[in-house]
């Protein structure tokens, strides 16, 4: 009798740790899955949903949400996803935020991803329509995939075509490449521009050093630029120099006038300066003049020693003397 | 009777005959069953009696091929999956495995194995020895005494041994992850949970039921229906074993088929 109690204890707890890893695997998938969590049905509409199936999951932000209710036909031929999502979430999830279908892994599930959507949107609630966005076609891709492809394929022709003359030495990059000396004159002109860029940043760096003392205050340059002061005594030098210009320009005028003057033979310095023949007997006159003055003089020396002259010229020989010393 | 019947010209051929008058036995038996198990009295000690033996005694058998199987499943299916770079996807494909076909199909088979012959041999030697019809004599229904209770046991204890195998399967699958792909314990079983639905725990549960009741329900006809001495109850016990497992077989078809089509709808 105490062998059939025990042994029926026994299966009473064999029953017992069943039944509780089937309710415990019940409750965890029901946890996982959010079957005992309250949620709101949302609706979206897509032209075609690429095998997704019921229960599949909705993720929104990169956070499984709910799963997939129901699909239906809408329309024409059109499906319509109805979803369970978390009635916890749905404030942050607005009313213009988008629905569109993606997978979870490169050959995954097909899930429903939710996105976007505007702080200023409300909320959504029970049975509301969220906005479809096509997800993109794999034959599409596939038909770019091709184009792409056949780029490829151009290319890497050109390439072929393009290694080859290099190979052979033909163009400038082929002749650099297979002329020992042109790479030499190459290389040397590399190493010209390298100093170039070297001496180039040397100048770059005074000019900097120049600036920033242009920049220092107290600089005439400085001055020239930040004070104002300078600048109106530069714009009263300038309108000096605008009527100075002015007067020179009268001046350039009068001169002009008279250049003219000088040129026309009716006046005395034009006749002067143009006539040939008032020269020539202008410069005997100077001759003749040149020979009186000649003949003056030794009459004046003569002078000298001629009574009454004489006394008067050995005083004055006389005064010169004392004051030179 | 038997001898009379021998010498009618038969039906069709012998062997086809005999093959239909098996089956129609069969049905009888239950139908035989399912009249039995709702009248009283009822046995409610001899099912404990047997729920300890189908249960209990097969635990730790059945625990040690699950954990076993577990380990060599997650192990033979790595290469395939590492050749994808997939490798994370172990614990969900061990999980649908376990939880939709291995566990059950394990169970039900090492339960044929253990139960079901012991349940053939038990009833045959029964039967050969007269056991049976002295307890009808003394006014005790053997039917109800022997086959119901067995079958009522085999029927509620292979879904519970069926929840600790897919358990220990899903440890050792676990354990052989955790060293291989050092995947934490809570990250195993949130992927395991992940690829299962509710539809699969259910057509388990009742795929369990199913296969003890075929269990039980064959051994104890084998054994009922065992003739010729010693040599029939060896031979209940073996055709029990053999059938059991064949139909359990063919019910995990079927049973399949009827799952995808409501996971479809």
């Amino acid at each position: 009798m105490r062998g059939e109690n025990k042994r029926s204890v026994i299966v009473g707890i064999f029953v017992f740790l069943g039944i509780a890893i089937l309710v415990a695997g019940v409750l965890t998938l029901g946890g996982q899955q959010k079957k005992f969590v309250k949620s709101i049905s949302l609706k979206a509409v897509f032209d075609d949903i690429g095998g997704l199936q019921t229960g599949n999951n909705i993720w929104f932000s990169g956070v499984k949400i709910g799963t997939v209710r129901k699909i239906n036909f809408y329309g024409d031929s059109q499906v319509e996803i109805e979803m369970n999502v978390e009635e916890s979430v749905a404030e942050f999830i607005r009313k213009d935020s988008k629905a569109t279908i993606s997978s979870d892994g490169l050959i995954g599930n097909k899930i429903i991803v939710i996105y976007g959507g505007s702080t200023q949107a409300p909320p959504v609630q029970d049975g509301d329509r969220l906005e479809a966005v096509m997800p993109l076609d794999t034959d599409q891709m596939m038909e770019t995939l091709q184009v792409n492809n056949e780029n490829l394929v151009e290319i890497t022709n050109d390439l072929k075509l393009l290694t080859s003359k290099l190979a052979q030495g033909e163009g400038i990059v082929g002749a650099v490449m297979t002329d020992s000396l042109l790479a030499e004159n190459f290389k040397s002109i590399l190493n010209n521009l390298n100093r170039a860029s070297i001496n180039s940043n040397k100048m770059l760096a005074e000019l900097t050093e120049f600036s920033g003392k242009l920049n220092e205050e107290g600089n005439l340059f400085n001055d020239l630029v930040s004070d104002k002061e300078i600048a109106q005594d530069i714009r009263a030098t300038m309108e000096s120099f605008k009527s100075a210009a002015a007067n020179t320009e009268a001046l350039t005028q009068k001169l002009t006038d008279i250049s003219e003057k000088l040129n026309d033979p009716n006046n005395t310095l034009g006749l002067l300066l143009n006539d040939p023949e008032f020269a020539e007997s202008l410069k005997s006159t100077l001759i003749n003049t040149d020979s009186a003055t000649y003949n003056l003089n030794r009459g004046m020396e003569a002078l000298e020693y001629t009574w009454p002259f004489r006394k008067g010229f050995k005083r004055k020989a006389k005064a010169d003397a004392k004051e030179q010393n | 009777m038997a001898e009379e019947a021998d010498d009618r010209k038969p039906f069709l051929s012998k062997k086809i005959d005999k093959f239909f008058t098996g089956l129609a036995d069969a049905w009888n038996f239950v139908r035989r069953f399912w009249k039995e198990v709702f009248l009283p009295p009822y046995e409610f000690k001899e099912v404990i009696h047997q729920c300890y033996r189908i249960g209990v005694e097969s635990l730790p058998l059945i625990s040690l091929t699950g954990f076993i199987v577990g380990i060599v499943f997650t192990n033979q299916s790595r290469p395939s999956l590492s050749e994808f770079g997939a490798t994370s996807w172990l614990p969900s494909l061990i999980s649908i495995a376990v939880v939709r076909a291995m566990g059950p199909l394990v169970t039900a088979l090492i339960a044929a194995g253990k139960v079901g012959s012991s349940i053939g041999a038990e009833i045959g030697s029964m039967k050969v020895t007269e056991q049976i019809d002295a307890m009808e004599v003394s006014a005790t229904n053997p039917f109800k005494f022997l086959v119901v209770t067995r079958v009522l046991a085999t029927t509620f204890m292979i879904p519970i041994l069926v929840m600790y195998t897919d358990f220990v399967a899903l440890i050792g699958s676990f354990l052989n992850v955790n060293s291989n792909e050092l995947v934490s314990l809570s990250t195993f079983f949130v992927q395991i949970f992940e690829s299962i639905s509710f539809l699969d725990i259910w057509s388990s549960v009742l795929k369990s039921l199913l296969f003890g009741f075929t269990i039980g329900i064959v051994g104890c006809y084998k054994g009922y229906h065992s003739s010729k001495g010693t040599e029939g109850v060896g031979r209940a016990a073996n055709s029990a074993v053999v059938i059991s497992m064949f139909l359990i077989f063919i019910e995990e078809l079927l049973v399949l088929q009827v799952v995808n089509a409501i996971r479809g709808m």
